[in-house]
Parts: C-alpha cells; sequence; structure tokens
C-alpha cells in the first residue's frame, strides 16, 4: 500500500512538472523572447550604396524572424566610434552584429567576438583578408578588381599601353581597397597601362575639388561606390577632361551615370546577396550554440549601358532602388 | 543485468489489488481522455483550417476586387486618352489640346500613374506626360510592351513589372512600373496613323496593395502572376529571382480558380487561385501546412495544460476509487494473514456489503474451524484417557483373581489373621487404584499402594523373599501415574523371585535427580540377558510367560502418554546377577491446579 502511494506521487509530480513546464514555455514564447535582435554597423549607413545590402538584410529578417536594427553612422566612422556602437548595441540587447570593419578594427572586433558573433561585411578587418579569424561576407574583392580592369581592357581592345589610368578609392586602410586595388593594378600593369594618379581617401565637397585639380589621363578607375559616383558626376560635366571612368559601385546613382554614358563599365557587387547571406550565416551561429559562421562570397555583375536595363540585370536596379 | 531484466520480465510479480483497480482505471481512462483529445483536437483542427481557408478565399475576393478595379481604372484612363484626346485632336494642329488632355488624365490619376505616352509606328514619341526629357534611343520598337500591342492590335496589354527605361527626369531613380498598352489610331495632319498608347502604372500602387494582404506573419502568402506564371508580385521576389528561395507559379498559372493541395520543394501547402479578370493574372494564395497549426501553438498549449490537468485529476480520482474499493479487502486480507500467522484478530468487517457479508463468512469459518480443533484436542485427549483407563483397568482382574484365590486360600487354611491382613491389604491397594478415578496421585500414595500390593503378595509367597523401600522423603509430594510400581514389582517377584527359596530380594528406592524423579524396583533374582531385556520395551505385543499379563511395557505407554517421551522405564539386568527397573519421571509438586493439567493431557512445558 505504501508502495501504491508512492507511485501515486510520483506520477502526480511527473505530471505537475510537465504542467509546470508547459505553462512556462507558453508564456515564454508568449512573450516572444526567442526571437534575436541583430544590429547592422556600416559606415555611412543612409548612402544609397548600402540599400540593396539593407534590403538583403531586410528579407532575410523576415525570411528568419529576426529582429534586425541598423544603426545610423555618419559618412566617416572612425575605430573608437564603431566600438561605442557596437557596445551600445550589445547593451541594448544585440545577439548578433553585422559590421563593416573601419581599417585597423581587427583586434577589437575580436574581442566584441567573444561578447557575441560577430560577421563582417564587405571587407575583412585586416589587409591580409584571408588570415582574419572573424567570418565576413563580401565579394571577392580581388576578382572584383579584376573584374573591372578587364571591363577596361575590353574597351581598348587589351591593350593599354601608352595609356594612363588613374584610380580613386574612397578609404586607404580597407581589405577591400587593397585587394581590389590590387587585382585592377596586376590586370591593368600587364596591359602596359601606366597608373598615375592613385588618389585614396574622401571625395565629399573638398576632395571633389581635388578631383578637378588632377591632371588629365586616359582613364579613370573608381573602386568603391563613392569615388565612382564623385567620377562620374565629373564626367558627366565634362570635367575630367575626356577621360573614361570605370568603376565599381552598388548605388542608383552610379546606374544613371552608366545609363548616361559618363560611365563606361560599372561592376556591381551583388548587395542583396551580401546582406541576405550574412544575416542567414549569422542567424546559424545563433540557432547552434557549436556552430561556427563561416565566410561568404557573394557574386558580382559588370554591366554596361547595354546591358543595364536587360531583364536578369534589373533585379540588381530594383535591390538598389529599395 | 540483462538476464535479471528478462527474468524480470518474463515474471512479472503479483500486484496488489489497489494498484491493479488504479491501473486499469488509469489506463481506461486516460486513454479516453487521450482519444477524446485527438479526436476533438482533430476536430478542431479540421474546423480551423476550413475557416482559415474560407478567410483567406474571402481576402482574396476583396484583394481580387480591389485589384481588378484598379486595373479597370488604369483601362479607363487608357480608354479615356484614347477616344477623348487622341481621336479627338489631330496631333499636328492641336498637340497642345493632346497635352491638356493627357495632363488632366495624368493629374487626376497621378498617384496610381508614372507616365502616360504616345508613340508612333516607328517607336518616335508623339506625346507624353508628365513632360520629361526622353532618354537617347530608348529604342522603343524593341521594348516589350511596344511589341505586344503591335501583335494583336486589337487588345490592351499588361506587361509584367520592369524598369521604366523612357525618360530621364535626372533624380537617379528608376521606377518599376507595369505597362499597359494598345495600338491607337491618330491623325497627323489629317492622315490617320497607328501608334501605341503606353500607360505605365506604377509598381509601388500595386506592391503597397499586395503588402497589405501580406501581413499575416505566420507563413501564408499572397502573390501574383500572369497568365504563364512569370511573377508579378512575391514577398521574396528577389529570393526567387536569386535561386535562394522558388515559386510554384508556372503550376499556379494553370490552376482553374479554387482550392488545390499541393506538395512543393518538400513541403504541403494549400494553394487557392483567384484570376482577375481581363488580365488572366492569378492572384494565388499559398497557406503552408504549419500555417494551420501556427495560430494553434496557444491552443495545443491550452489542450496540453488540459490534458495534463485532467489526467492529474483522474489519477487522484482512480487513487480515491481503488483505495475506497481495495482499502476493506486489503484489511481483510491483513486480519486473514494474522490469523494465519497464529494470532487470533478480530476478523475484519467492514466496507461494500460483499466484502462485509465475505468477513462474516471468514470469521464464521474460523470459528467453526476452532471449534472444530477444540473438539479434536478434546477427543484426543478422551481417547487417550479411555486408552490409559484401559491400559489400568488391564491390571485388575489378574492380580485381584489371585488376591482372592490366595485368601480363600488362607480362609480353608484356617488362616484368618492372615486373610484378615491380606483383604485389609487389599482394600487399601483398591481404594488408592481406585483414588476418586484420578490418574494423577502422588508418590507417596503410589509407594503405599506398592507396599499393599507387595504384603499381599508376600503372604501369597509365604514370605519367599523380602521386600526394603529406601524412599527420599522429598518425592512423595510429587506427582506420578498411579499403579506404575505394581507392574514391575509384579515382574520382579514373578521372573525373580522364583526358585530364590527364601533369600529373594526386592528393594523399592525413590531418590530426586536434576528435577526428575526416579523409581527404582531392585531384584537379586535371576536376571535376563541383554537381547531379552531390549524386547521388553519395543515389543508390545509380546506374551508374557506368567504373570498379570499386562506387561511393563503398559507403564511406560502411560507414563509417556502423559509426561512425555523423554520419560519412561529403564531395565538394567545381568543374568544370575539381578533385575533393576527404574522409573524416571518429572518432579512435579502433586497440587490439584496440576494433576487437572496433567490429567487433561497437557504435559508441562509442552505441546500435545
Amino acid at each position: 500500500m505504501r508502495d501504491n502511494k508512492k507511485v501515486f506521487i510520483l506520477i502526480e509530480s511527473i505530471l505537475a512538472m510537465m504542467l509546470a513546464l508547459l505553462v512556462v514555455r507558453m508564456f515564454w514564447e508568449k512573450n516572444g523572447e526567442g526571437r534575436y535582435r541583430v544590429s547592422v554597423v556600416v559606415q555611412d549607413s543612409d548612402s544609397s550604396q548600402w540599400s540593396a545590402f539593407q534590403y538583403g538584410l531586410r528579407m532575410a529578417a523576415e525570411d528568419l524572424d529576426i529582429e534586425l536594427t541598423i544603426v545610423s553612422t555618419g559618412v566617416t566612422l572612425t575605430q573608437e566610434e564603431e566600438k561605442e556602437l557596437i557596445e551600445a548595441e550589445i547593451d541594448n540587447g544585440a545577439k548578433a552584429i553585422i559590421v563593416q570593419p573601419v581599417p585597423g578594427a581587427e583586434e577589437m572586433l575580436k574581442k566584441m567576438e567573444k561578447k557575441v558573433p560577430v560577421m563582417l561585411a564587405e571587407s575583412a578587418a585586416s589587409q591580409e583578408g584571408g588570415a582574419s579569424s572573424l567570418p565576413v561576407t563580401r565579394p571577392d574583392n580581388y576578382k572584383l578588381g579584376a573584374a573591372l580592369a578587364e571591363g577596361l581592357l575590353e574597351d581598348f581592345g587589351g591593350n593599354l599601353e601608352g595609356k594612363v589610368v588613374g584610380v580613386l578609392s574612397g578609404d586607404t586602410g580597407s581589405e577591400a581597397s587593397a585587394s581590389r586595388s590590387r587585382g585592377l593594378r596586376e590586370a591593368l600593369e600587364r596591359a602596359g597601362a601606366k597608373i598615375r594618379w592613385p588618389v585614396f581617401g574622401s571625395f565629399t565637397e573638398n576632395g571633389e575639388n581635388s578631383l578637378r585639380a588632377l591632371d588629365g589621363v586616359d582613364v579613370v578607375a573608381a573602386l568603391d561606390n563613392g569615388s565612382l559616383v564623385a567620377a562620374g558626376k565629373y564626367s558627366a560635366a565634362n570635367d575630367l577632361h575626356g577621360a573614361l571612368v570605370y568603376g565599381i559601385g552598388n548605388s542608383t546613382e552610379a546606374a544613371y551615370y552608366l545609363d548616361t554614358d559618363a560611365i563606361r563599365c560599372l561592376v556591381v557587387p551583388d548587395g542583396f546577396q551580401m546582406g541576405y547571406q550574412s544575416l542567414t550565416e549569422l542567424a546559424k551561429s545563433l540557432d547552434g550554440y557549436f556552430y561556427q559562421a563561416k565566410s561568404q562570397v557573394v557574386p558580382f555583375t559588370s554591366l554596361r549601358r547595354e546591358t543595364l536595363f536587360l531583364k536578369e540585370n534589373q533585379d540588381i536596379l530594383f535591390t538598389m532602388s529599395q | 543485468m540483462r538476464n535479471k531484466l528478462f527474468r524480470y520480465l518474463k515474471k512479472p510479480e503479483l500486484s496488489g489489488i489497489q494498484s491493479t483497480i488504479m491501473v486499469v482505471f488509469s489506463v481506461v481512462s486516460l486513454s479516453m481522455l487521450l482519444i477524446l483529445g485527438v479526436v476533438m483536437y482533430i476536430r478542431f483542427s479540421a474546423s480551423a483550417r476550413q475557416e482559415i481557408i474560407s478567410s483567406t478565399q474571402k481576402l482574396m475576393e476583396q484583394a481580387g476586387e480591389y485589384l481588378e478595379d484598379y486595373l479597370v481604372s488604369m483601362r479607363r484612363v487608357s480608354d479615356s486618352i484614347y477616344y477623348n484626346v487622341i481621336k479627338q485632336n489631330d496631333f499636328a494642329d492641336q498637340n497642345k489640346d493632346v497635352q491638356q488632355g493627357m495632363n488632366l488624365l495624368y493629374e487626376a490619376n497621378r498617384d496610381n500613374l508614372r507616365s502616360i505616352a504616345v508613340y508612333n509606328e516607328y517607336g518616335s514619341l508623339m506625346a507624353a506626360e508628365p513632360v520629361v526629357s526622353q532618354k537617347e534611343d530608348p529604342d522603343i520598337t524593341k521594348q516589350g510592351w511596344y511589341e505586344h500591342a503591335m501583335e494583336e492590335v486589337e487588345n490592351m496589354h499588361f506587361s509584367t513589372p520592369h524598369i521604366q527605361n523612357l525618360f530621364d527626369d535626372a533624380s537617379f531613380r528608376y521606377y518599376w512600373v507595369i505597362s499597359l498598352s494598345r495600338v491607337v489610331e491618330y491623325t497627323d495632319k489629317g492622315t490617320p496613323q497607328s501608334g501605341v498608347l503606353l500607360v505605365d502604372m506604377d509598381y509601388s500602387g500595386i506592391a503597397r496593395m499586395m503588402k497589405k494582404i501580406n501581413t499575416s506573419g505566420n507563413g501564408q502568402y499572397f502573390y501574383l502572376c500572369d497568365s504563364n506564371g512569370q511573377i508579378i508580385y512575391h514577398t521574396r521576389q528577389i529570393q526567387i529571382n536569386n535561386g535562394i528561395a522558388s515559386e510554384n507559379s508556372g503550376q499556379a498559372a494553370r490552376y482553374k480558380d479554387g482550392v488545390y493541395d499541393e506538395y512543393f520543394e518538400g513541403e504541403h501547402r494549400k494553394v487557392i487561385v483567384n484570376t482577375i479578370s481581363y488580365t488572366g493574372w492569378k492572384l494565388v494564395g499559398v497557406i503552408p501546412y504549419p500555417v494551420f497549426t501556427y495560430g494553434m501553438f496557444n491552443i495545443r498549449y491550452f489542450f496540453g495544460i488540459f490534458m495534463l490537468l485532467m489526467a492529474m485529476m483522474l489519477v487522484y480520482v482512480n487513487r480515491m476509487v481503488s483505495v475506497s474499493i481495495s482499502r476493506p479487502i486489503l484489511k481483510l486480507n491483513a486480519s486473514v494473514m494474522e490469523y494465519e500467522a497464529g494470532e487470533t484478530p478480530e476478523i475484519y468487517i467492514g466496507g461494500s456489503q460483499e466484502i462485509r457479508h465475505l468477513g462474516y463468512s471468514i470469521q464464521t469459518s474460523y470459528e467453526q474451524i476452532d471449534k472444530l480443533m477444540k473438539e479434536i484436542v478434546r477427543e484426543q485427549n478422551e481417547r487417550r484417557k479411555s486408552e490409559l483407563d484401559a491400559l489400568q483397568s488391564q491390571i485388575n482382574p489378574h492380580f485381584l483373581y489371585n488376591a482372592l484365590d490366595s485368601i480363600i486360600w488362607m480362609v480353608e487354611d484356617g488362616r484368618n489373621d492372615d486373610a484378615a491382613f491380606m483383604i485389609s491389604e487389599l482394600a487399601k491397594l483398591f481404594r488408592i487404584s481406585l483414588s476418586k478415578g484420578r490418574t494423577i496421585i502422588t508418590v507417596k500414595d503410589e509407594l503405599r499402594h506398592a507396599n499393599s500390593y507387595m504384603n499381599i503378595q508376600k503372604i501369597r509367597y509365604k514370605n519367599a523373599f523380602s521386600v526394603f523401600f529406601d524412599i527420599d522423603p522429598a518425592i512423595e509430594a510429587c506427582c506420578t501415574v498411579k499403579l506404575i510400581l505394581q507392574p514391575i514389582l509384579e515382574n520382579a517377584i514373578n521372573y525373580g523371585m522364583s526358585g530364590m527359596e527364601g533369600c529373594g530380594e526386592v528393594r523399592v528406592v525413590g531418590r530426586q535427580e536434576n528435577g526428575e524423579i526416579l523409581l527404582s524396583v531392585l531384584d537379586n533374582g535371576m536376571g535376563m540377558a541383554e537381547e531379552e531385556v531390549s524386547l521388553i520395551l519395543a515389543d508390545s505385543n509380546r506374551k508374557p510367560s506368567h504373570g498379570s499379563g499386562v506387561g511393563i511395557i503398559n507403564v511406560c505407554k502411560r507414563i509417556q502418554i502423559l509426561f512425555g517421551k523423554e520419560y519412561g522405564l529403564t531395565i538394567k539386568s545381568e543374568p544370575d546377577e539381578g533385575t533393576e527397573v527404574s522409573i524416571r519421571i518429572p518432579a512435579i509438586p502433586y497440587t490439584e491446579e496440576n494433576r487437572k493439567i496433567l490429567e487433561k493431557g497437557h504435559m508441562f512445558g509442552k505441546e500435545v
């Protein structure tokens, strides 16, 4: 009889425990605590160059039911500012961070990764790129530079002997800029081109003046969207002394200058994929405790004025316009 | 370990009535609860599923009507431009009126329109609203909307969404439009010409409308495709174009209006199709099966909680019921077990009528068994007593015959004093023999009886032997079975004294040793061989050659009947030396109580 009582108490206890678990789980789900919050820190977040990237992030966030916060940032972002922004986001409950690393931020980001998963976007944290232990979602920046050179060579029949090429880059120390530059230079030098004035720096109002003051060159190759839009603007205004503009960009402004023939060739990294894949990969590491987020390589497309409105390229303009 | 487990499985222990009742009740009630719950859940799910499908259909009907209204309004714009503006004016002379008419219609619908334009059959722009510069060489005749219009001149054509590549408003923006194109006839310098009227609808209008119905957030979604399955709007359009996601729009385009079950990309789903009139577009609602349970998570939890609470309550109620049923049975069983263990508890009588009846029956049975047992014991005692009495009664006729014979002989011989003495001794002997019917007497009386007997025998045998009594006075007040010395003395006389011719001697010795009384009869007669001694106590059927005929074995039996098997007689004898017969009995003080106990057959400290 005593055994029966023990079994009875045991059964009732198990049922009570199951009941308690169910109630706790119900309230837990009701409060929606299972939803992750991921913050995104990129330089000049309101720039149209991030439209496709942010659209990709938003789509991934919808698909994966993730709360997304895109941190508003200024045109320039220092390492210290980036650190403060990331820390503030973590303090505010961000479970993971997607960040465009500013040059020299590798050590700081590695420390951050110990707190929450970190995914780099567009560029690796170190100039060596592959040596970085942090996962990165980016286009193959070297190939991007090489593709730009290829577009250029197509127009010149593969021979750039005696041609002077001016290279523009918005930043000086990022892996993306270095790899693109290397890819471009190696291809151009093989074709016999001479790189006259590599210009690095921001092409804001002050920068524009500096462009106008530069010597005439045959070709201007812009390695990032900001430089390309600036060069396109100069080209449209005939301020580049007839130099042809080629560049890497991912904004509607860049597409517009291509459409109006101010730019001859536009290489567009797939910003949508960069946003979508970076968040998808990060979500995997949030869902799987032992899963380490891996680096992702996104595709890119070379556009000419004639191919800009082809059906297969319309999505690029669509995502840029979001 | 494994063998133990198998053994346990093969030979389950018999479970108690309470656990059996509880397990059976619990299993039955929980099974019923589960079956009922599952059936209810299935019914509820089916009804909820039907409800979701119905509400989705209604939503799609409303959205379809709204979309149709929107497209009809666009067609009306196109008709108005064509019939009220283009047909009514000559492009050469009344270009201003044309522009004004187009402007009026554009302004009236500018929320939904991106541009209105008229092209001639060579693709040259005739008029456009709003007035912005046309791009250089947009190659109109190669554009899809233009080609479709030219292919079927009698129809209006709705294109799939595309980027408008016609005008340059210097805003660095690219607009997604759906083009409504038709061939028109216009008058230029009085000459009818054909051209194409293009009304570019702002895609964002349709996108906004579709977004409004795509807000469930539970996995259910709606998309729009044309009659070829080309997607016009989809929440995951870019993912589909990038190969990240996929959609079964080709199949949906082939469906007629209705609800379909579909298995696509490893997922079961319901597909609801609603055709938009005139365009042939399909508004498709997709409900993946998990959506049917999405909103039911809370219901599931409530259901689970309800089931668990019910289970807890059922287990409790079942226990109460099983306890109330089994408790009287268990109590009854416990009292029966106590009874079986030798105790004499009251048999439990309680619980339901049947169990009370059972208790009464068992109690009656046990009482009857008790009564029968006592009866058996009593009968056994009586049987033993009668046996004892029979043994004792075996002595009397022989001895009496011999004594009376001696008295007759003495009377005839004129020895009256001797005869009187003998009769007196005989009277003493019989008085003790009778002892008011008692079997247990004092040792003293027994010795007195032995003395009387020996006196009688001495007269009969003419003092051929002498008798000596050497008795410890302490034993005289103890209990003994009556008439145990006499048969031994008789044997001593009959077997030991014959042929002794006056030198025979019989000694009766009484001692107490270790709580026992030892009464010995020693004679100096002819004695016996060892083999003969061993036969005396072993063979009860042995017939003595002379004497009383009772035999010494009867004495031994009587002692053992009353005092136990460890007591009785021992015989030592040597041929030509003599014989010693010893009686060993326990030293029990003679009291009335002890006498009664012994006579009832209860040996001291021993079971009967």
